[in-house]
């Protein structure tokens, strides 16, 4: 997969018009465009169920960032493992930090 | 991997990944985001603990607004694709294009910035200072530590425009150029979560 990236990208390289793979990062953007523009909209229409809202704004925040990570930063690509490491471990704190918080909060 | 079967002119496909210092390089930074993401959930989980705590000062509901916000977004979103339409001109070995989606970058973000400046100036005018609250205390401190972050971002581009015009694109500058297309992505990453639990859930509750 990586490797037929490769090639094409290359024989794009002798002044042909886009790069190859422009088009996948657009589509990242437009899905990020939507995805947020779904967000402002459940809020901005408002008085369904609260709850209901927390939880959709999570999902939709969680997939925006996932399709910004796997596309922009290339992070679905090989040889990336170690960055999925890194930043899992990461993650891994802020679920504990962010899961007390909730706790202490609405428990 | 790809690098050292393609090579054009003098330089590889991937220039930022031909030599061990430029992979390593990239490989550590993975490991600082990985950090970042840590201060980042820290500074969210003191935030969703304080959030309720207005005392005297303004309710998020009443400071937050949502053109300006959408507006912030935008900005950013788009900034974060262009810093992707520099690094395809990089591997197209294109400097000027490179430099020039760079340049564009550069001043999404520091309108952001401005942006950003101005909402807080405005919060302050409206009663919502940085000790007003312990909300305020935590709003100021988690936003404000991405608009330091965009401010950092914004002076480290304008040092690698500089260097790029004085050496060019070479395997040294390559992985500098990429190291910074990761750290501006992550910065839009964060302000997703800014976005939605700060200031969307802040007009939800």
């Amino acid at each position: 997969m990586a490797a037929a990236n490769e090639q094409t990208s290359h024989r794009s390289d002798v002044k042909t018009t886009k790069p190859e793979g422009s088009k996948k990062h657009i589509i990242a953007f437009v899905f990020s465009i939507l995805l947020t523009f779904i967000a402002f909209a459940l809020v901005m229409a408002g008085e369904i169920n609260t709850d209901f809202i927390y939880i959709m704004l999570v999902v939709l925040a969680i997939i925006q960032v996932f399709v910004q990570m796997a596309f922009w930063m290339h992070m679905k690509d090989k040889g990336h493992t170690f960055a999925i490491i890194a930043i899992l471990s990461g993650v891994v704190v802020v679920f504990t930090c962010v899961i007390m918080a909730l706790f202490w909060t609405t428990w | 991997m790809s690098s050292h079967s393609h090579v054009e002119g003098q330089l590889p496909h991937e220039p930022e990944r031909a030599t061990l210092e430029g992979r390593n390089k990239i490989t550590g930074f993975w490991l600082f985001l990985g950090g970042e993401t840590v201060l980042f959930g820290t500074l969210f989980a003191a935030y969703l603990t304080l959030r309720g705590q207005v005392m005297d000062g303004p309710t998020p509901n009443e400071l937050f607004d949502f053109a300006l916000v959408a507006l912030a977004t935008a900005l950013l979103l788009t900034s974060s694709l262009t810093s992707v339409f520099a690094l395809q001109a990089m591997h197209k070995h294109n400097v000027k294009g490179l430099m020039g989606w760079l340049i564009v970058t550069l001043l999404l973000g520091a309108a952001f910035l401005g942006l950003e400046i101005y909402e807080f100036n405005h919060y302050v005018h409206l009663g919502h200072t940085f000790a007003a609250s312990a909300f305020s205390t935590s709003f100021y401190t988690l936003v404000g530590f991405h608009g330091a972050h965009v401010a950092f971002g914004l002076l480290w581009v304008i040092l690698i425009l500089l260097q790029l015009k004085k050496r060019g694109l070479n395997t040294t500058t390559a992985p500098k150029v990429y190291v910074f297309g990761m750290y501006w992505h992550f910065i839009d990453v964060v302000w997703v979560f800014i976005f939605t639990v700060v200031y969307l859930m802040g007009k939800v509750g």
